[in-house]
């Protein structure tokens, strides 16, 4: 049913679709990062750090939409969550952009020392960080509290992988094989990938409390 | 009254413990017409005692009419009847035939929309009711004036001008000089009647602060169009519509994740 203040439905329509533009911004930093350093591209990483202000500008659009809506129409219920779910999604969003750049800058060290063969073991990892922001971003959109649960579900494989890899490349960092620094920083990488599939967690959760008011945080 | 009325004085009355039910309401069903309408059906609620609890829901839901109920102001109206049902206040069934509606409101008072001093001074107003129940001896007039007045936060307003009228005080003034006016005789419940509609935001403020000291020594009962109010001041919250209960529970509950649609459309200003 909708609001009886028609320009009410209307701005928390328009704060869901900032939302999910930013969430399709900071995915779309994400990857430029990754093909960045798979391709030996150095001019996406630098796009990915200079695009980053427009990713920081958007989640202060959304803080204003959000606050705005809370400062004009008092909403209760689960227009109260939506609207807090929101700005803290956004919160999220933000911080994955901060990852891209953080993967945007040591790809750009990790480039620029030479060839490594090693960066190609990234790309399970963030195949599946690709995998769970979408589906996050999904579940926001279309309000989908089972497909937000799913996404939980799906962070154990990247922490999984994530794990994996950190102790090949520790071994290999110890065997003395190949560049410490450069392996150091895909090892910083494969971090920050590990990060962003927490943060699509930290939607998920946001997700479920818009949905159901239940607040499954550190559960 | 004859010997064998029930009184509710506050001696004879049972203690009630906070957040035991001080009125008990059980499917309850009222009509204006002599039962071929009902305007209130099958209610059933339990009010805690020392609690403040908010009645919400858009006009002609029942609210005010149940409000009314509570303290028999419908007994005003001729072709007013409960239909169904009992409520129990202290235990007491109001509506039994031996308890009078006039003692009942001796521990039942209210507050209404429109502030309504009477022509007289500020003193005469809140010792009216005192003197109704034959108290005229000076200082414990004087003292419950002044502990009326003190608890509804408007005595450094007004304590040098005690005999000026009542009619001279700002709208906000009057509606607490009301409410002064209604404690003085120490009732256990306070019925507000939308109390804050006819003020200005400053004024609403200083009631809505009222109200969370007075929730320490009385039991409140508020009808409000204002859900920001029902939010503020209340513990807890009932939803009326059509002149059924729709869901009552924790105000955090009703306006942070209510059970029923009803509830989330109306509190949401989906309909109204």
């Amino acid at each position: 049913m909708a609001h009886i203040l028609k320009n009410y439905d209307e701005e928390l329509s328009a704060l869901k679709d900032s939302v999910v533009e930013m969430g399709t911004m900071s995915l779309t930093a994400v990857e430029k990062a990754i093909k960045g350093l798979a391709d030996g591209n150095r001019d996406l990483c630098y796009d990915v750090i200079d695009e980053d202000e427009k990713i920081d500008q958007r989640e202060k659009d959304v803080d204003e939409q959000g606050m705005s809506i809370l400062m004009r129409f008092n909403p209760v219920a689960s227009d109260l969550r939506n609207v807090l779910s929101s700005i803290n999604i956004c919160r999220s969003l933000e911080r994955i952009g901060d990852h891209a750049v953080n993967i945007a800058k040591r790809a750009r060290k990790v480039l620029k020392a030479g060839d490594l063969d090693e960066v190609r073991l990234i790309d399970p990892l963030y195949l599946e960080a690709r995998k769970i922001v979408s589906a996050a971003l999904t579940a926001y959109s279309d309000v989908d509290e089972e497909m937000a649960l799913a996404v939980i579900k799906m962070d154990h494989k990247i922490d999984e992988l994530h794990k994996a890899l950190g102790k090949s490349l520790s071994h290999k960092i110890a065997e003395g094989n190949g560049n410490t620094e450069s392996l150091l920083n895909v090892i910083f990488i494969s971090r920050s990938i590990e990060r962003i599939g927490d943060l699509a967690v930290n939607i998920a959760e946001d997700i479920v409390f818009m949905t159901s008011a239940e607040d499954i945080r550190h559960q | 009254m004859n010997d064998s009325s029930v009184t509710l004085d506050s001696a004879d009355a049972p203690v009630v413990a906070a957040n035991e039910p001080i009125i008990s309401i059980d499917d309850l069903s009222f009509s204006y017409d002599l039962g071929k309408t009902n305007t209130l059906r099958n209610i059933s609620l339990d009010i805690p005692a020392g609690k403040v609890t908010a009645f919400i829901g858009p006009s002609g839901c029942g609210k005010s009419t149940l409000l009314r109920c509570l303290n028999r102001m419908n007994d005003l109206v001729d072709t007013a009847k409960v239909t169904t049902g009992k409520i129990n206040i202290l235990g007491q069934d109001i509506n039994a035939p031996d308890v009078e509606a006039i003692e009942l409101r001796k521990h039942i008072g209210m507050v209404f929309q429109k502030y309504n001093p009477f022509p007289k001074s500020i003193y005469e107003n809140v010792a009216y009711g005192l003197r109704v129940q034959g108290i005229n001896n000076k200082s414990v007039l004087d003292q419950a004036v002044e502990e009326s007045l003190q608890k509804s936060a408007l005595w450094s307003e007004v304590k040098d001008r005690l005999n000026t009228s009542a009619l001279g005080l700002s709208g906000g003034q009057q509606q607490r000089l009301c409410i002064a006016r209604t404690i003085a005789v120490k009732p256990q419940i306070v019925l507000m009647d939308e109390p804050c509609s006819a003020l200005d935001p400053i004024a609403t403020a200083r009631i809505e602060e009222l109200i969370a000291e007075l929730q320490q020594d009385f039991t409140i009962v508020i009808v409000t169009h204002n859900m920001q109010q029902a939010t503020r001041v209340s513990d807890r919250t009932a939803f009326f519509y059509l002149g059924e209960l729709i869901e009552y529970d924790e105000t955090t509950n009703i306006f942070g994740n209510p059970k029923i649609k009803q509830t989330e459309d109306y509190v949401s200003g989906r309909f109204g």
